[in-house]
Protein backbone atom coordinates (compact mmCIF):
# COMPACT_ATOMS: atom_id res chain seq x y z
CA UNK A 1 0.00 0.00 0.00
CA UNK A 2 1.37 3.29 -1.29
CA UNK A 3 0.41 7.11 -0.72
CA UNK A 4 1.35 10.31 -1.97
CA UNK A 5 1.91 12.70 1.29
CA UNK A 6 0.60 15.75 1.46
CA UNK A 7 2.29 17.36 3.98
CA UNK A 8 0.98 21.04 3.85
CA UNK A 9 2.51 23.85 6.15
CA UNK A 10 1.95 23.72 9.51
CA UNK A 11 2.65 20.83 10.57
CA UNK A 12 6.73 20.33 8.55
CA UNK A 13 6.87 24.23 9.05
CA UNK A 14 6.25 24.71 12.60
CA UNK A 15 5.58 20.97 14.83
CA UNK A 16 7.89 19.24 12.77
CA UNK A 17 7.74 16.66 15.51
CA UNK A 18 4.08 15.90 14.66
CA UNK A 19 5.68 14.84 11.40
CA UNK A 20 7.98 12.57 13.09
CA UNK A 21 5.28 10.59 15.14
CA UNK A 22 3.41 10.87 11.99
CA UNK A 23 5.77 9.23 9.38
CA UNK A 24 6.87 6.53 11.70
CA UNK A 25 3.58 4.69 12.60
CA UNK A 26 3.19 3.79 8.65
CA UNK A 27 6.75 2.90 8.28
CA UNK A 28 6.42 0.48 10.88
CA UNK A 29 2.51 -0.59 9.36
CA UNK A 30 4.50 -0.83 6.08
CA UNK A 31 2.59 1.62 4.45
CA UNK A 32 4.31 2.93 1.84
CA UNK A 33 4.23 7.45 1.79
CA UNK A 34 6.34 9.14 -0.57
CA UNK A 35 7.26 12.61 -0.46
CA UNK A 36 6.34 14.64 -3.32
CA UNK A 37 8.40 17.55 -4.59
CA UNK A 38 6.43 20.78 -5.78
CA UNK A 39 3.47 21.11 -3.78
CA UNK A 40 2.21 24.62 -2.42
CA UNK A 41 0.04 25.52 0.15
CA UNK A 42 -3.04 23.33 0.46
CA UNK A 43 -4.47 26.18 0.33
CA UNK A 44 -5.93 26.84 4.02
CA UNK A 45 -10.08 26.30 3.58
CA UNK A 46 -10.51 28.96 6.53
CA UNK A 47 -8.40 31.15 5.28
CA UNK A 48 -7.45 31.44 1.36
CA UNK A 49 -11.17 29.76 0.30
CA UNK A 50 -12.54 32.26 2.58
CA UNK A 51 -11.04 35.37 1.01
CA UNK A 52 -11.21 33.68 -3.31
CA UNK A 53 -13.02 30.62 -3.97
CA UNK A 54 -11.50 30.77 -7.19
CA UNK A 55 -7.80 31.18 -6.22
CA UNK A 56 -8.50 28.43 -3.62
CA UNK A 57 -9.42 26.06 -6.27
CA UNK A 58 -6.64 26.58 -8.29
CA UNK A 59 -4.13 25.96 -6.16
CA UNK A 60 -5.57 22.93 -4.61
CA UNK A 61 -6.31 21.61 -8.05
CA UNK A 62 -2.61 22.11 -9.11
CA UNK A 63 -1.29 20.17 -6.10
CA UNK A 64 -3.91 17.16 -6.97
CA UNK A 65 -2.12 17.28 -10.20
CA UNK A 66 1.19 16.62 -8.67
CA UNK A 67 0.20 13.04 -7.76
CA UNK A 68 0.89 10.33 -9.09
CA UNK A 69 -2.57 8.26 -7.96
CA UNK A 70 -1.19 5.18 -6.97
CA UNK A 71 -3.38 4.90 -3.67
CA UNK A 72 -3.57 8.89 -4.08
CA UNK A 73 -2.81 11.38 -1.61
CA UNK A 74 -2.51 11.05 2.34
CA UNK A 75 -2.35 14.10 4.85
CA UNK A 76 -1.73 14.94 8.39
CA UNK A 77 -3.70 17.58 8.57
CA UNK A 78 -7.88 17.91 8.50
CA UNK A 79 -7.24 21.45 6.50
CA UNK A 80 -5.40 19.82 3.83
CA UNK A 81 -7.77 17.10 3.43
CA UNK A 82 -10.67 19.34 3.50
CA UNK A 83 -9.33 21.78 0.84
CA UNK A 84 -8.15 18.78 -1.04
CA UNK A 85 -11.50 16.82 -1.17
CA UNK A 86 -13.43 19.93 -1.30
CA UNK A 87 -11.66 20.87 -4.57
CA UNK A 88 -12.31 17.39 -6.17
CA UNK A 89 -15.89 17.94 -4.69
CA UNK A 90 -16.49 21.35 -6.48
CA UNK A 91 -14.71 20.03 -10.04
CA UNK A 92 -16.45 16.99 -9.95
CA UNK A 93 -19.69 18.63 -9.14
CA UNK A 94 -19.81 21.07 -11.93
CA UNK A 95 -18.57 20.94 -15.29
CA UNK A 96 -17.77 24.48 -15.94
CA UNK A 97 -16.24 24.48 -12.84
CA UNK A 98 -13.89 22.01 -14.02
CA UNK A 99 -13.31 23.93 -17.08
CA UNK A 100 -12.47 27.51 -15.34
CA UNK A 101 -10.19 25.69 -12.97
CA UNK A 102 -8.26 23.95 -16.25
CA UNK A 103 -8.11 27.19 -17.40
CA UNK A 104 -6.23 28.86 -14.89
CA UNK A 105 -4.05 25.70 -14.63
CA UNK A 106 -3.11 25.43 -18.89
CA UNK A 107 -1.29 28.85 -18.05
CA UNK A 108 1.40 26.67 -16.29
CA UNK A 109 0.81 23.26 -18.57
CA UNK A 110 -1.00 21.62 -15.90
CA UNK A 111 -4.12 19.53 -16.10
CA UNK A 112 -6.62 18.10 -13.15
CA UNK A 113 -9.34 15.71 -14.35
CA UNK A 114 -10.79 15.41 -10.65
CA UNK A 115 -9.26 12.20 -10.02
CA UNK A 116 -6.94 12.22 -7.23
CA UNK A 117 -8.64 9.85 -3.76
CA UNK A 118 -7.34 11.80 -0.90
CA UNK A 119 -7.49 10.54 2.52
CA UNK A 120 -7.03 11.39 6.47
CA UNK A 121 -4.44 9.88 8.01
CA UNK A 122 -6.76 8.82 10.74
CA UNK A 123 -8.85 7.16 7.87
CA UNK A 124 -5.79 5.37 6.72
CA UNK A 125 -5.60 4.48 10.13
CA UNK A 126 -8.63 3.13 10.79
CA UNK A 127 -9.09 1.08 7.45
CA UNK A 128 -5.65 -0.58 8.57
CA UNK A 129 -7.15 -1.05 12.09
CA UNK A 130 -6.08 -4.64 12.34
CA UNK A 131 -2.88 -3.89 11.24
CA UNK A 132 -2.51 -1.45 14.04
CA UNK A 133 -3.52 -3.98 16.79
CA UNK A 134 -0.52 -6.36 15.80
CA UNK A 135 2.25 -3.61 15.94
CA UNK A 136 0.93 -2.57 19.67
CA UNK A 137 3.82 -3.15 21.86
CA UNK A 138 3.28 -0.74 24.97
CA UNK A 139 -1.03 -0.85 25.50
CA UNK A 140 -2.22 2.67 27.02
CA UNK A 141 -2.99 1.35 30.24
CA UNK A 142 -4.00 4.55 32.56
CA UNK A 143 -4.70 6.75 29.75
CA UNK A 144 -8.08 8.70 30.18
CA UNK A 145 -8.44 10.39 27.12
CA UNK A 146 -10.39 13.66 25.53
CA UNK A 147 -10.91 12.99 21.80
CA UNK A 148 -11.16 16.06 20.05
CA UNK A 149 -12.04 15.27 16.59
CA UNK A 150 -12.41 18.86 14.94
CA UNK A 151 -14.77 20.09 12.30
CA UNK A 152 -12.84 19.51 9.34
CA UNK A 153 -12.14 15.67 10.21
CA UNK A 154 -15.60 15.58 9.55
CA UNK A 155 -17.93 18.65 7.85
CA UNK A 156 -18.87 18.87 5.46
CA UNK A 157 -19.90 15.56 5.61
CA UNK A 158 -21.05 15.79 1.29
CA UNK A 159 -17.55 16.65 0.93
CA UNK A 160 -16.03 14.86 3.75
CA UNK A 161 -17.86 11.33 3.11
CA UNK A 162 -16.01 9.43 6.18
CA UNK A 163 -17.44 8.90 9.71
CA UNK A 164 -21.08 10.81 11.29
CA UNK A 165 -20.84 14.37 11.26
CA UNK A 166 -22.48 14.45 14.69
CA UNK A 167 -21.62 11.27 15.99
CA UNK A 168 -18.52 9.93 14.93
CA UNK A 169 -16.90 6.88 16.43
CA UNK A 170 -13.85 6.08 14.52
CA UNK A 171 -11.06 7.57 16.65
CA UNK A 172 -13.13 6.27 19.17
CA UNK A 173 -12.29 2.69 18.48
CA UNK A 174 -8.69 3.69 17.42
CA UNK A 175 -8.33 5.13 20.55
CA UNK A 176 -10.03 2.25 22.45
CA UNK A 177 -7.14 -0.47 20.28
CA UNK A 178 -4.16 1.50 21.75
CA UNK A 179 -5.64 0.59 25.32
CA UNK A 180 -7.02 4.06 26.24
CA UNK A 181 -9.99 5.11 27.27
CA UNK A 182 -12.22 7.46 25.63
CA UNK A 183 -13.75 9.90 28.20
CA UNK A 184 -16.63 11.31 27.29
CA UNK A 185 -17.31 15.19 28.34
CA UNK A 186 -19.70 17.69 27.35
CA UNK A 187 -18.75 20.05 24.40
CA UNK A 188 -16.88 17.01 22.60
CA UNK A 189 -18.05 18.09 19.30
CA UNK A 190 -17.86 21.92 19.58
CA UNK A 191 -15.55 23.61 17.45
CA UNK A 192 -11.78 24.31 19.80
CA UNK A 193 -12.31 27.93 18.03
CA UNK A 194 -8.89 28.47 16.39
CA UNK A 195 -10.18 29.84 12.79
CA UNK A 196 -11.58 33.06 14.71
CA UNK A 197 -8.28 34.11 16.14
CA UNK A 198 -7.73 35.27 13.15
CA UNK A 199 -10.55 38.30 13.32
CA UNK A 200 -11.22 37.97 17.15
CA UNK A 201 -9.08 36.95 19.73
CA UNK A 202 -10.68 36.97 22.91
CA UNK A 203 -13.76 34.90 21.21
CA UNK A 204 -11.21 31.94 19.86
CA UNK A 205 -10.00 32.09 23.99
CA UNK A 206 -13.24 31.76 25.24
CA UNK A 207 -13.99 28.92 22.78
CA UNK A 208 -11.12 27.09 24.18
CA UNK A 209 -11.17 27.71 27.83
CA UNK A 210 -15.01 26.02 27.58
CA UNK A 211 -13.85 22.95 26.12
CA UNK A 212 -11.03 22.73 28.22
CA UNK A 213 -12.91 23.12 31.52
CA UNK A 214 -15.35 20.51 30.11
CA UNK A 215 -12.82 18.38 29.66
CA UNK A 216 -10.81 18.62 33.12
CA UNK A 217 -14.53 18.44 34.53
CA UNK A 218 -15.03 14.63 32.84
CA UNK A 219 -11.36 13.87 34.40
CA UNK A 220 -9.35 13.35 31.21
CA UNK A 221 -5.80 13.59 31.66
CA UNK A 222 -5.11 13.87 28.05
CA UNK A 223 -6.41 15.34 24.88
CA UNK A 224 -6.06 13.67 21.18
CA UNK A 225 -6.37 15.59 18.20
CA UNK A 226 -6.10 15.04 14.41
CA UNK A 227 -5.41 18.60 13.33
CA UNK A 228 -2.36 20.82 13.62
CA UNK A 229 -4.54 24.24 13.50
CA UNK A 230 -6.75 22.12 16.71
CA UNK A 231 -3.03 21.24 18.28
CA UNK A 232 -1.56 24.66 18.39
CA UNK A 233 -5.51 25.94 19.70
CA UNK A 234 -4.86 23.13 22.75
CA UNK A 235 -1.27 23.47 23.63
CA UNK A 236 -0.34 27.16 23.11
CA UNK A 237 -3.41 28.77 24.85
CA UNK A 238 -3.19 26.90 28.24
CA UNK A 239 -0.28 29.30 29.38
CA UNK A 240 -2.34 32.50 28.10
CA UNK A 241 -5.54 31.33 30.09
CA UNK A 242 -3.86 30.75 33.11
CA UNK A 243 -2.23 34.14 32.71
CA UNK A 244 -5.50 36.09 32.02
CA UNK A 245 -8.15 34.27 33.85
CA UNK A 246 -6.32 32.63 36.60
CA UNK A 247 -7.07 29.15 35.39
CA UNK A 248 -4.33 26.19 36.31
CA UNK A 249 -4.82 24.39 32.83
CA UNK A 250 -1.66 21.68 32.29
CA UNK A 251 -2.86 18.82 30.20
CA UNK A 252 -0.80 17.13 27.69
CA UNK A 253 -1.85 17.54 24.49
CA UNK A 254 -1.19 14.01 21.56
CA UNK A 255 -1.61 14.15 18.22
CA UNK A 256 -3.48 10.84 17.59
CA UNK A 257 0.06 10.16 15.70
CA UNK A 258 2.07 9.98 18.72
CA UNK A 259 -0.19 7.88 20.62
CA UNK A 260 -0.06 5.19 18.25
CA UNK A 261 3.85 5.76 18.43
CA UNK A 262 4.24 5.17 22.05
CA UNK A 263 1.75 1.83 21.53
CA UNK A 264 4.03 0.65 19.05
CA UNK A 265 7.29 1.00 21.83
CA UNK A 266 8.89 4.18 20.10
CA UNK A 267 10.46 6.04 22.76
CA UNK A 268 9.05 9.91 23.65
CA UNK A 269 13.02 11.17 22.70
CA UNK A 270 12.87 9.96 19.02
CA UNK A 271 9.12 10.81 18.92
CA UNK A 272 10.42 14.76 20.11
CA UNK A 273 8.18 14.68 23.33
CA UNK A 274 10.94 17.53 24.49
CA UNK A 275 9.23 20.05 21.88
CA UNK A 276 5.78 19.73 23.65
CA UNK A 277 4.92 22.78 25.53
CA UNK A 278 2.70 20.81 27.96
CA UNK A 279 5.66 18.25 28.35
CA UNK A 280 3.52 14.49 28.43
CA UNK A 281 6.51 12.87 30.60
CA UNK A 282 4.45 14.51 34.08
CA UNK A 283 1.79 12.38 32.94
CA UNK A 284 3.70 9.46 32.43
CA UNK A 285 5.07 9.63 35.81
CA UNK A 286 1.62 10.14 37.33
CA UNK A 287 0.14 7.02 35.87
CA UNK A 288 3.28 4.56 36.00
CA UNK A 289 3.65 4.46 32.35
CA UNK A 290 7.13 3.12 31.80
CA UNK A 291 8.72 4.69 28.17
CA UNK B 1 -33.00 52.31 5.85
CA UNK B 2 -31.63 49.53 4.43
CA UNK B 3 -30.86 49.61 0.76
CA UNK B 4 -31.39 46.88 -1.76
CA UNK B 5 -28.82 46.19 -4.17
CA UNK B 6 -30.71 43.84 -7.00
CA UNK B 7 -27.62 43.23 -9.04
CA UNK B 8 -26.34 41.77 -5.88
CA UNK B 9 -29.00 40.00 -5.08
CA UNK B 10 -29.04 38.69 -7.85
CA UNK B 11 -25.57 37.39 -7.84
CA UNK B 12 -26.03 35.69 -4.48
CA UNK B 13 -28.81 33.82 -5.55
CA UNK B 14 -27.29 32.81 -9.16
CA UNK B 15 -24.22 31.34 -7.53
CA UNK B 16 -26.04 29.51 -5.03
CA UNK B 17 -29.75 28.81 -5.62
CA UNK B 18 -29.82 27.28 -2.25
CA UNK B 19 -30.76 30.60 -0.76
CA UNK B 20 -34.04 31.05 -2.00
CA UNK B 21 -35.07 27.78 -0.13
CA UNK B 22 -33.93 29.51 3.51
CA UNK B 23 -37.06 29.84 5.70
CA UNK B 24 -35.49 31.71 8.69
CA UNK B 25 -36.09 28.74 11.24
CA UNK B 26 -33.29 30.08 13.11
CA UNK B 27 -31.73 26.08 13.56
CA UNK B 28 -28.19 27.26 12.10
CA UNK B 29 -28.52 30.27 14.14
CA UNK B 30 -29.35 27.97 17.32
CA UNK B 31 -26.34 25.22 16.75
CA UNK B 32 -23.79 27.94 15.62
CA UNK B 33 -21.37 27.86 18.54
CA UNK B 34 -20.25 31.15 17.61
CA UNK B 35 -24.14 32.79 17.95
CA UNK B 36 -23.70 31.20 21.10
CA UNK B 37 -20.99 33.64 22.60
CA UNK B 38 -21.01 36.63 20.15
CA UNK B 39 -24.83 38.55 21.31
CA UNK B 40 -25.77 39.48 17.61
CA UNK B 41 -22.14 40.20 16.26
CA UNK B 42 -22.51 36.89 14.44
CA UNK B 43 -25.88 35.46 13.48
CA UNK B 44 -25.83 32.81 10.24
CA UNK B 45 -29.75 33.47 9.99
CA UNK B 46 -29.54 36.99 10.21
CA UNK B 47 -26.49 36.72 7.50
CA UNK B 48 -29.00 34.85 5.24
CA UNK B 49 -31.65 36.85 5.56
CA UNK B 50 -29.82 40.22 4.12
CA UNK B 51 -28.26 38.00 1.67
CA UNK B 52 -32.10 37.11 0.76
CA UNK B 53 -33.04 40.62 0.45
CA UNK B 54 -29.98 42.05 -1.16
CA UNK B 55 -28.55 44.71 1.26
CA UNK B 56 -25.01 44.10 0.00
CA UNK B 57 -24.34 47.46 1.96
CA UNK B 58 -24.85 46.20 5.23
CA UNK B 59 -23.02 42.22 4.52
CA UNK B 60 -20.25 43.62 2.55
CA UNK B 61 -19.22 47.10 3.98
CA UNK B 62 -20.72 47.76 7.55
CA UNK B 63 -20.36 43.83 7.89
CA UNK B 64 -23.46 43.79 9.93
CA UNK B 65 -23.36 40.71 11.72
CA UNK B 66 -19.35 40.75 10.88
CA UNK B 67 -18.77 36.97 8.14
CA UNK B 68 -15.44 37.19 9.64
CA UNK B 69 -16.78 35.29 12.85
CA UNK B 70 -17.98 32.07 11.46
CA UNK B 71 -15.62 29.46 12.53
CA UNK B 72 -15.72 27.43 9.40
CA UNK B 73 -17.24 24.54 11.84
CA UNK B 74 -20.19 23.50 9.19
CA UNK B 75 -22.31 22.68 11.69
CA UNK B 76 -25.62 25.22 10.07
CA UNK B 77 -24.71 23.60 7.12
CA UNK B 78 -25.35 20.10 8.50
CA UNK B 79 -28.89 20.83 10.72
CA UNK B 80 -30.15 23.31 8.12
CA UNK B 81 -33.49 21.41 7.17
CA UNK B 82 -33.65 23.52 3.79
CA UNK B 83 -30.31 22.31 3.03
CA UNK B 84 -29.58 25.75 1.97
CA UNK B 85 -25.51 25.92 1.73
CA UNK B 86 -24.83 28.44 4.21
CA UNK B 87 -21.08 28.05 4.25
CA UNK B 88 -20.67 28.78 0.61
CA UNK B 89 -22.88 31.69 0.52
CA UNK B 90 -20.53 33.04 3.33
CA UNK B 91 -17.53 32.27 1.30
CA UNK B 92 -18.95 34.30 -1.30
CA UNK B 93 -19.59 37.51 0.67
CA UNK B 94 -16.67 37.19 2.40
CA UNK B 95 -14.63 37.02 -1.12
CA UNK B 96 -16.99 40.23 -2.47
CA UNK B 97 -15.21 41.86 1.25
CA UNK B 98 -12.01 40.72 -0.52
CA UNK B 99 -12.96 42.43 -3.99
CA UNK B 100 -13.42 45.51 -1.66
CA UNK B 101 -10.05 45.22 0.21
CA UNK B 102 -12.34 44.93 3.61
CA UNK B 103 -10.57 41.57 5.33
CA UNK B 104 -8.85 41.19 8.80
CA UNK B 105 -5.15 41.98 8.42
CA UNK B 106 -4.66 38.32 9.41
CA UNK B 107 -6.59 37.17 6.76
CA UNK B 108 -4.29 39.37 3.89
CA UNK B 109 -1.36 38.73 5.86
CA UNK B 110 -1.70 34.71 4.96
CA UNK B 111 -2.37 35.56 1.64
CA UNK B 112 0.74 37.57 1.49
CA UNK B 113 2.67 34.87 2.92
CA UNK B 114 1.21 32.41 0.17
CA UNK B 115 1.47 34.63 -2.72
CA UNK B 116 4.95 35.07 -1.88
CA UNK B 117 6.39 31.72 -0.71
CA UNK B 118 3.89 29.36 -2.50
CA UNK B 119 2.93 27.96 1.25
CA UNK B 120 1.40 29.72 4.21
CA UNK B 121 4.26 29.08 6.39
CA UNK B 122 8.20 29.68 4.85
CA UNK B 123 10.33 27.80 6.77
CA UNK B 124 12.40 29.44 8.90
CA UNK B 125 16.51 28.83 9.44
CA UNK B 126 15.41 27.21 13.14
CA UNK B 127 12.83 24.79 11.40
CA UNK B 128 14.91 23.59 9.51
CA UNK B 129 17.75 22.76 11.72
CA UNK B 130 15.30 21.15 13.60
CA UNK B 131 13.75 18.89 11.19
CA UNK B 132 17.44 18.10 10.54
CA UNK B 133 17.59 16.89 13.91
CA UNK B 134 14.70 15.32 13.59
CA UNK B 135 16.31 13.38 11.31
CA UNK B 136 13.40 14.66 8.63
CA UNK B 137 13.51 14.87 4.82
CA UNK B 138 14.27 17.80 3.00
CA UNK B 139 10.93 18.77 0.91
CA UNK B 140 10.79 20.74 -2.16
CA UNK B 141 8.13 23.13 -2.33
CA UNK B 142 5.97 24.41 -5.28
CA UNK B 143 8.24 27.02 -8.14
CA UNK B 144 7.29 30.47 -7.17
CA UNK B 145 7.00 31.41 -10.56
CA UNK B 146 4.30 28.59 -11.17
CA UNK B 147 2.32 29.91 -8.39
CA UNK B 148 2.70 33.41 -9.23
CA UNK B 149 1.42 32.56 -12.67
CA UNK B 150 -1.69 30.76 -11.72
CA UNK B 151 -2.07 33.70 -8.93
CA UNK B 152 -1.92 36.23 -11.84
CA UNK B 153 -4.95 34.36 -13.96
CA UNK B 154 -7.40 34.30 -10.92
CA UNK B 155 -6.61 37.91 -10.02
CA UNK B 156 -5.17 37.36 -6.61
CA UNK B 157 -2.69 39.67 -6.65
CA UNK B 158 -4.67 42.39 -8.11
CA UNK B 159 -7.30 42.16 -5.01
CA UNK B 160 -4.71 41.88 -1.92
CA UNK B 161 -3.03 44.82 -3.11
CA UNK B 162 -6.84 46.87 -2.82
CA UNK B 163 -6.17 45.81 1.10
CA UNK B 164 -7.26 48.15 3.09
CA UNK B 165 -9.62 49.78 0.27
Amino acid sequence: MAFDLFLGCVIPARLPYLEVSSRKIFEKLGIDLRDVDGFSCCPDPTGIEQIDHNTWLALGARNLSLSNNNGGIISFCSGCVETLKGVNYYINKDLTVKKEVNRYLERIDKVYEGKTEVKHFAQVLYENIDKVKEKIEKPLEGFKVAIHYGCHYLRPSEIIEWDDPFEPTTIDEIVNVLGAESVDYDLKMECCGNPVEKSDKELSLTMIDNKLKAIYEAGANCVVVVCPACYQQFEFNQRELNKQKGSQYNIPIFYLSELVAIAFGFKPDELGFNFHRIKPNVLFESIGFEV
Amino acid sequence: MSVINFDFRNEVINHNASLSYCYQCSTCSGGCPVALLTNGKYNPRKIIEEAILGLQEKLVESQDPNPWLCSTCQKCVELCPQKVELTEIFTLIKNKCFEKGKIPEAFSAQAQAVLENGIAIPYSKAILTRREKLKLPQVKTASLEEIKSLLKETNFEKNLMREGG
